[in-house]
């Protein structure tokens, strides 16, 4: 008897592996390490959770077309616990082990260089829309993709915008923490100030993490400072502002590259986040139209009704990763890692993020859009085209506010 | 001149803070023997509790101190008697293992109840400041120094004047001789660690006035805490003051004349270099 339960047993495993193995060879299993605990959990949840809308939009629309076939997309997401080490394995695994198609990045520039090695190493494309610091794509790497917007070029709209001031700012102080996309930001900003014909007052490098900003704000405030840029995280952009209220340091205007598009950001400051500015490659515009979500707008809608909180660039950079794979595969008609990759190398479409077309290195370019906080809104300044509404500035002193 | 005295104040108010940020680890250290790596963790939760209390009561969070420092004295308490206890004798290695499971626990439970969101505890007067000539103080600083500097001369007080406290020290310099006069040493460790519990959650509070919250915070508020009570000495709660006004100062002058990217080099390049020097911590009694 128990011979035979055993026996049983064995036969219905073995019919469960069947019918999941056919199961398995109609999907396309994309993978990614993804910060879902630790530090930048906060950021990590909009690549998990624009992968899985994405994906599952694409799965409701009836798959991908691949010749003659179609598939199904799947997801395979492995939690980093915000460490590189641990995603470089994790990625390791997801190639070796895990036998996934394609790759989808982690959030942050330190990360995606470290695990695009992976990528280059089996010779499996990765398209990652969470690290933008131009050294990803330095290394003449032929299996990484990019949509996020150059670092380099972050603050290049915000300078624009600041030569038409009123008045114009006298000096300009840049911060910047000392990760590789505020280092590659900085890299960037400083020749394009000096071309501006801004004297750079401060060009300070800070480290990650820092929470005591009290000597950089003295030194501001001692300075005279008009223009202050910084090139940092989150959690250290809200010790800043914190910071400059409690010091009473108020230059004339204050941009992040960081933290200001994000609505937990403008809760955690309430007020205090007025008149801050920032910038964003993707706003939730009507007019970036989109195969699956319709456009932008109804990608926002359809995020915010899922998940509860608002989608920004990085959810937006995050979903068109998705559609550029599988626009990728299509034009490809194979899921062939190499031919899938050279048709990235080709795609030219419209999505819900914008324009998706990379260079040779294989990263996107995109403008940045300067955007502000005005009151309770969040204000676009300074478009590609120009000037779209009126900044507030000068920024008053934090008493008279 | 006007911005070196402005970094000096912002300096010594910094320290102060530390310095609040160390006292519990320093006493916990000191008498139970335990480096508790979950010190920061326990910071962190207090910030939540005043975070909360400020909130959903709408109790201010210097007003709030007493209720979150009550809060976490008993989470400290249970945990001694239920966890710290059962490894009392154990070697300190095992005091850091299982200090550390703790932390990890603690964090990782802080992000399922919390998320990993940033907070900040904003009362209306977060941001002010009083202007005194050309240097400005910070009054949300300034009121968590104030409160700093009273707890820690509190704390030396009770180490020295009451009976508890006096069980306290006995305990630490002879555990033997303390049990023959009737210290019930048992209870005498969990209402120490209660006590560097609850001054853990006080300084979280102060913590999330100044600064952001995330369930993160914790690691790094641990080694400060740790390099301050290793400077300050172990010896005597105003050696933790001396510990975190030294460290603030000199964190804030070397971002100031070496650059911010040394501020951390230089707190613990002089945490080094005590211990090679001064193993008892400044104020110390030479060994």
């Amino acid at each position: 008897m128990l011979k035979f339960s055993g026996l049983s047993g064995a036969l219905v495993a073995a019919a469960v592996a069947l019918a999941s193995g056919s199961a398995v060879a109609k999907d396309i299993v994309l993978g990614a390490s993804v910060q879902l605990t630790g530090p930048v959990a906060n950021t990590g949840r909009y690549y998990r959770d624009a992968y899985q809308l994405a994906v599952d939009k694409i799965n409701e629309a009836g798959g991908v077309k691949v010749g003659n076939e179609t598939y199904q997309l799947a997801l395979k997401l492995y939690d980093n616990q915000s460490d590189v080490n641990l995603s470089v394995r994790q990625y390791t695994q997801l190639v070796s082990r895990d036998k996934v198609n394609f790759l989808l990045g982690p959030f942050a520039s330190n990360f995606a260089l470290a695990d695009s090695a992976v990528s280059e190493k089996y010779q499996i494309p990765m398209v990652q829309g969470g690290g933008a610091s131009d050294q990803i794509f330095a290394r003449g790497f032929k299996y990484i993709f990019g949509t996020l917007a150059p670092a380099s070029n972050y603050f290049g709209s915000t300078i624009e915008m600041m030569k038409g001031l009123d008045p114009v700012p006298q000096s300009v102080a840049l911060l910047y923490a000392d990760d590789a996309f505020d280092v590659s930001v900085a890299e960037g900003t400083r020749p394009k100030l000096k071309a501006a014909g801004f004297t750079i007052a401060m060009d300070e490098r800070y480290s990650t993490n820092a929470t005591d900003f009290n000597s950089l704000l003295s030194q501001l405030k001692s300075k005279n400072v008009d223009a202050v840029l910084v090139a940092g995280h989150e959690t250290e952009i809200l010790n800043f502002v914190r910071q400059a209220k409690s010091l009473a340091v108020a230059p004339k205007m204050y941009s992040f590259t960081v933290g200001v598009p994000s609505e937990d950001f403008r809760k955690a400051l309430g007020k205090d986040a007025d008149y801050a500015f920032g910038m964003a490659a993707w706003l939730p515009s009507a007019d970036l139209k989109d195969r699956w979500f319709g456009d932008a707008a109804q990608f926002a809608s359809a995020f915010k009704a899922k998940f509860s909180y608002d989608p920004d660039y990085h959810a937006a950079s995050g979903a068109a990763d998705v559609e550029a794979l599988v626009k990728a595969i299509e034009d490809a008609g194979t899921i062939e890692p190499a031919k899938v990759r050279d048709a990235l190398a080709k795609v030219k479409f419209e999505s819900l993020y914008g324009q998706i077309e990379f260079d040779k290195n294989g990263q996107i370019d995109l403008p940045q859009t300067v955007i502000q906080v005005q009151g309770d809104a969040l204000v676009a300044i300074q478009g590609v085209h120009g000037k779209i509404a009126p900044p507030k500035y000068p920024m008053p002193a934090w008493n008279a506010r | 001149m006007d911005l070196l005295g402005q970094v000096l104040i912002n300096g010594a108010l910094l320290g102060g803070l530390y310095a609040m940020m160390a006292l519990g680890l320093a006493l916990v250290w000191g008498v139970l023997n335990i480096v508790n790596l979950a010190h920061g963790a326990f910071i962190m939760l207090g910030a939540y509790v005043s975070l909360y209390l400020f909130t959903y009561a709408h109790i201010d969070p210097f007003l709030g101190l007493p209720i979150t420092a009550v809060v976490m004295f008993a989470v400290g308490y249970g945990v001694q008697r239920g966890i710290l206890n059962l490894i009392v004798r154990a070697p300190m290695f095992n005091t850091l293992l299982i200090t550390f499971g703790l932390e990890v626990v603690l964090t990782y439970l802080a992000q399922l109840t919390f998320s990993a969101d940033f907070r900040t505890i904003n009362p209306s007067y977060a941001g002010d400041s009083i202007v005194l000539g050309p240097v400005v103080l910070p009054l949300a600083r300034l009121l968590a120094f104030g409160v700093a500097i009273a707890l820690t001369v509190g704390m030396w007080l009770f180490l020295l004047r009451t009976r508890l406290g006096r069980a306290i020290r006995a305990t630490a310099q002879n555990l033997v001789a303390a049990r023959l006069y009737g210290v019930e040493p048992r209870h005498l460790y969990a209402v120490t660690f209660g006590i560097g519990i609850a001054l853990a959650g006080a300084a979280g509070g102060l913590y999330g006035t100044v600064s952001q919250i995330n369930p993160y915070i914790g690691a790094a508020l641990t080694a400060k805490s740790f390099a301050i009570s290793i400077i300050g000495g172990l010896d005597n709660p105003l050696g933790v003051i001396v510990g975190g006004l030294f460290l603030g100062i000199l964190e804030s002058l070397a971002a100031l004349y070496v650059g911010p990217t040394y501020a951390d080099v230089a707190s613990f390049g002089v945490l080094v270099l005590v211990l090679i020097v001064r193993p008892t911590g400044l104020l110390g009694k030479a060994a």
